[in-house]
């Protein structure tokens, strides 16, 4: 029972968050419903037994990269009724008709080929009971640091890599250049 | 009644709203935007196919690199986009026009 309300709340915030940032025209609220849409995909971990998985979704999507993406907005601000030299859009320039119709196209027939996959799958319908809530924090560690030590190690470094190389390429031109 | 089919529809969803936001946006950040929903569902997909199928916690492991990656990719990916916004003055993806003759 508990279960299936937070499935659906979660649910519908997932898929009315992620419609909203299709539809809405501007960045910023673009960026709050994507927040939306990640908060609601955490919940639907916690309905899933994954709760260490819904922790890290809040710590690193909603309090990670939406900030990011939120800072990135407003560091790239620009000049809202400049009209770019292409002369169609304004510089936030979040499509057009064309652009949303060859969108809209493409969604579609991934749309046909996915329901068609899924259609399979629900024919077969796997379904388990839901067991018993037991943390998965320590079997998540104990994976990590046996059968997946090489993945561990390698994303440590591919952060490292990442962090580094970012703050190299945003860091201010020098004069000369 | 929650089943398998129910999770993997949540994550079409999530994939198509992706996927019209990147062919459809001019704005790179928009775009950056439609990779994070797309990564998610991806994710989701692992999650519920490791709950639903197999009751082991692999699919947990492999989101949680999923999630690991998407991160390193928004720092990298915003990174290009204010370096871009200092060079050029704009966030408009037909300014990255450099490379085409």
């Amino acid at each position: 029972m508990f279960d299936n309300i937070l499935f659906i709340l979660s649910a519908s915030l997932t898929v009315v968050g992620a419609f909203s940032v299709v539809l809405t025209k501007n960045l910023m609220h673009s960026c709050v419903y994507l927040l939306a849409a990640l908060f609601g995909t955490a919940g639907l971990y916690a309905t899933l037994g994954a709760d260490f998985l819904a922790a890290t979704q809040l710590v690193v999507y909603v309090g990670g990269v939406v900030i990011l993406m939120l800072f990135a907005v407003m560091l790239t601000g620009g000049d809202q009724d400049k009209e770019n030299k292409f002369g169609i859009t304004k510089v936030p320039s979040m499509g057009n008709f064309k652009t949303f119709l060859a969108g809209g196209v493409s969604a579609l027939v991934i749309a046909l080929v996915v329901l068609r996959l899924i259609a399979n799958v629900a024919k077969q319908n796997p379904q388990g009971e839901l067991p018993e809530f037991t943390s998965s924090v320590v079997a998540i560690g104990t994976k990590l640091v046996t059968d997946h030590v090489l993945a561990f190690e390698i994303s440590s470094v591919l952060l490292l890599g990442a962090l580094v190389g970012a703050a190299v390429i945003a860091r201010p031109a020098k004069r000369g250049e | 009644m929650i089943t398998l089919s129910s999770y993997l529809m949540i994550s079409l969803a999530l994939f198509l709203s992706g996927l019209v936001v990147m062919i459809s946006r001019k704005n790179i950040i928009a775009i950056l935007l439609g990779i994070e929903l797309i990564l998610n569902a991806a994710a989701l997909n692992f999650v519920a196919y490791t709950r639903f199928v197999n009751d082991n916690i692999e699919g947990h492991i492999m989101s949680l690199f999923i999630i690991v990656i998407a991160a390193a990719e928004a720092a990298v990916g915003l990174g290009i986009v204010i370096r871009f916004f200092q060079m050029r003055e704009s966030i408009h993806i037909d300014d990255a026009a450099q490379l085409q003759s």
